[in-house]
């Protein structure tokens, strides 16, 4: 039961689903509450203290249903008896093993199947499958599991066969051979999808999350978008602590004395002002023309799903006229607005200095102090007027401006970038160019501004 | 140990059945999931957390297993800025003031008696003090549930609401079911509470809590359990009704809604059904009354396209 249990945990963490050892234990006692012979109450109770959010119940779910079709068929009849009689075996009877082996060629002619897995799940037990990292181990561990299963004595007897001239035998003993291989193969490539499916996929997160957003291909922004998501979350749980911290003031006198009148003047409770925590006003401006596309589809991804941290968000989009775009965002999927920012705002060739204007008429008056304005683009404005005047009055009107800019410092300013001309008025530019820096910088942008 | 096994798990499915027929008896209709999560949760004495959209009868749960154990249930509120002295327990400041009087007096007597500055201290050492102590302590709540004498229940409500602090402070109380009172020490009760944390899943809840609870998600329920559910509330209504006014409503989550119609308002919308006498749904009629199901202007004018399609489809 521990075994089976071990096993399974084993999965499950390695799709991850992040079992602690207090809920394994919890896991232990449901079974021994539950038993294990009824499968989908198993499953019910399993998942209590298993899986604890919908996903993690959806995934819990898969895992559990291909774990017993694959390895356990018939966990309480045959595989707990078996490892019994095996683990005597190892101790009080060699002549066990023989047996074991004897068996290989009547357990294949049985057609009995769900002996066969079993044989077949505690000979991957001793060969250590649990520890198959990579499909190319595939070989290897189909070779141990064989030997372990006593392939040794049905080469020998393949081989008597041969010499005995019996060659009808022969033949059939070399099919069961090619058979039972081909059994396990297939056996360890199920136990290689179950329990590697996800250790990839943290591998491709992690590239991901570093890798220039520029070069992000389509098929990745299913996994991104689950990143932005994990960054995001991360950063409110961060954020919203130190908030409440900093919301209490200095000691409010006057209503101490009141709230302590009951006790005869003497003061015991304390009563705190409230610091008013000015919440950041942020003005997103994005280039949404080809080359910095992507990095703005994240960035405008990962600014709305702060919204608990960051109730006040206007987006803008631009390519040569700007657009807001931020009820696309509060009104729709994440997803879904993202790629219609892009279809509606994109295309055009890039100009920096409409651009500006235009969210100058915009916002008109709803710029002041407490506003945050963030540019992200390339600053490549085809030799158009960068209109520095309209950003420089946007500065003066807003508490700072922050410049993203998804290209390395050391082309800016070169070509039609207008890069350098504009950092004057930035109280802060930076190089933005992986999901890595979009976290560190919005990180940084909430930080400073609380 | 694994005839142990087959003995326990024949009687945890009785027990399990048992609980599932004992709040049918209550009014509370559950599946076997419900049930299994009441029973573990009893047997391995580990607090459940609830979640699942609103209005699905979570708070219900916690009723319907108090009432069925015979046990008080008692039911803290989150919301933010829930502190320790409103969940956990408060000082009786007047008391105390007026106790700091009566010592004055007898302080006198205590001291008088010895004539030197260390024999008075000795003394007033020796003294007894119950400034801080059980006498003065004003139980809420948590402190409540855990110092009953023969178990309660106790529901904490909407978790998600109250704040990250107070979910900390409640590690304490769900692992060991024990208080720790600074001034006094460590309060541990005699019978375990049976828990209920209940979220509506505004925000994540920590994995530390997490960690400590059995969790159990509560879905809308399938119509099959909706109409049990709704002969149960409102057994005076129409066979057929039932049927259409439970697909009817089926139909309507499927739809792009921003707060969908809950199991509470299918029994409101039920009810009111009833009080018209209506016999089959009608057009005119659902959209009259749409208002008891959907709560939004916007969900309404989103599916009033959609409810002559929705009727059709219901009564098939």
């Amino acid at each position: 039961m521990v075994d089976f249990l071990r096993d399974f945990i084993h999965i499950l963490r390695s799709s991850d689903l992040r079992v602690s050892t207090s809920e394994s234990i919890d896991a232990m006692n449901v079974v021994s509450e539950i038993g294990l012979e009824d499968r989908s109450l198993l499953k019910q109770s399993l998942s209590f203290s298993l899986a604890k959010t919908l996903r993690e119940k959806e995934i819990f779910s898969e895992c559990f249903d291909n774990f017993f079709e694959e390895n356990y068929m018939n966990i309480n009849e045959d595989k707990l008896p078996q490892k019994n009689n095996e683990k005597d075996s190892e101790i009080n009877d060699p002549d066990a093993l023989d047996k074991n082996e004897n068996s290989l060629e009547e357990l294949y002619n049985n057609s009995d199947r769900t002996s066969l897995m079993t044989a077949m799940a505690l000979a991957a037990r001793d060969a250590n499958l649990q520890d198959i990292r990579l499909f190319t181990q595939v070989g290897m561990f189909t070779r141990k599991i064989f030997d372990e299963m006593g392939l040794e004595k049905l080469n020998n007897d393949i081989f008597q066969a041969s010499r005995e001239g019996n060659s009808k035998r022969e033949e059939d003993l070399k099919n069961i051979r090619e058979n039972l291989r081909l059994e396990i193969r297939e056996y360890i490539e199920n136990q290689v999808k179950l329990r590697t499916s996800n250790t990839g996929k943290q591998l491709r997160e992690d590239a991901l999350s570093q890798m220039r957003l520029t070069q992000a291909d389509k098929s990745d922004y299913k996994i991104m978008s689950g990143i932005i998501k994990k960054m995001a979350r991360r950063l409110i749980s961060v954020h919203s602590r130190r908030k409440r911290k900093s919301q209490r003031g200095l000691l409010d006198i006057r209503s101490t004395i009141r709230a302590n009148q009951e006790y005869d003047g003497i003061l015991f409770e304390t009563v705190w002002k409230k610091t008013k925590v000015d919440r950041p006003k942020i003005v997103a401006l994005c280039d949404v023309s080809g080359s910095v596309a992507n990095v703005s589809r994240f960035f405008l991804m990962f600014l709305h799903s702060l919204t608990e941290i960051l109730p006040n968000v206007r987006t803008f989009a631009f390519s040569n006229k700007a657009g807001e775009v931020t009820d696309l965002f509060e009104n729709k999927d994440i997803e879904v607005a993202a790629a219609e920012t892009l279809l509606l705002n994109g295309g055009g060739s890039t100009d920096y200095g409409q651009a500006f204007v235009d969210l100058e008429g915009l916002l008109e008056n709803n710029i002041d102090r407490k506003t945050t304005v963030i540019v992200l683009g390339d600053a490549r404005s085809n030799y158009g007027d960068p209109r520095c005047d309209v950003l420089k009055t946007i500065q003066e009107k807003s508490k700072r401006i922050l410049f993203l800019n998804p290209e390395p410092k050391s082309v800016w300013g070169t070509g039609d970038s207008e890069m350098l001309r504009f950092v004057p008025y930035c109280s802060k530019s930076k190089v933005c160019s992986s999901l890595f820096d979009l976290e560190r910088v919005v990180d940084d942008m909430l930080r400073s501004s609380i | 140990m694994s005839n142990n096994k087959t003995s326990s798990n024949g009687s945890a499915k009785d027990l399990i059945e048992n609980i599932q027929s004992n709040f049918e008896k209550q009014g509370y209709i559950c599946n076997t999931h419900i049930a299994t999560a009441i029973f573990l949760s009893q047997s391995l004495g580990k607090p459940i957390l609830v979640e699942g959209p609103p209005g699905v009868g979570k708070t219900e749960l916690a009723k319907a297993t108090a009432e069925w154990m015979e046990k008080p249930l008692i039911r803290l509120q989150c919301y933010e800025g829930l502190d320790e002295a409103k969940a956990l327990y408060e000082w009786k400041y007047g008391k105390q003031l007026l106790y700091t009087q009566v010592l004055k007096d007898k302080l006198n007597q205590i001291v008088s008696k010895s004539d030197s500055l260390e024999s008075s201290i000795e003394n007033l050492n020796n003294f007894d003090d119950i400034f801080f102590s059980e006498k003065f302590l004003e139980p809420r709540p948590l402190l409540k549930a855990i110092e009953s004498e023969n178990g309660s229940v106790l529901l904490i409500d909407e978790i998600d609401k109250s704040d990250d602090e107070f979910e900390a402070f409640l590690l304490e109380i769900l692992s060991d079911y024990q208080v720790s009172i600074p001034e006094i020490g460590t309060i541990k009760g005699k019978v375990k509470p049976i828990v209920f944390l209940t979220s509506n899943n505004t925000r994540e809840i920590g994995d530390a809590l997490k960690r400590r609870c059995l969790h159990l998600y509560i879905p809308f329920p399938d119509p099959f359990l909706e109409e049990k559910i709704i002969s149960s509330r409102v057994p005076e209504i129409d066979k057929n009704l039932k049927i259409q006014l439970v697909n009817f409503v089926q139909g309507l989550r499927n739809l792009d809604l921003k707060k969908l119609p809950s199991v509470s308002e299918t029994i409101d919308w039920a009810r009111s059904l009833v009080l018209l006498n209506v016999k089959t749904l009608e057009p005119s009629l659902v959209r009259e009354t749409l208002n008891i199901l959907l709560k939004f202007q916007t969900d309404i004018d989103v599916s009033d396209p959609e409810i002559d399609n929705l009727i059709e489809k219901s009564k098939k």
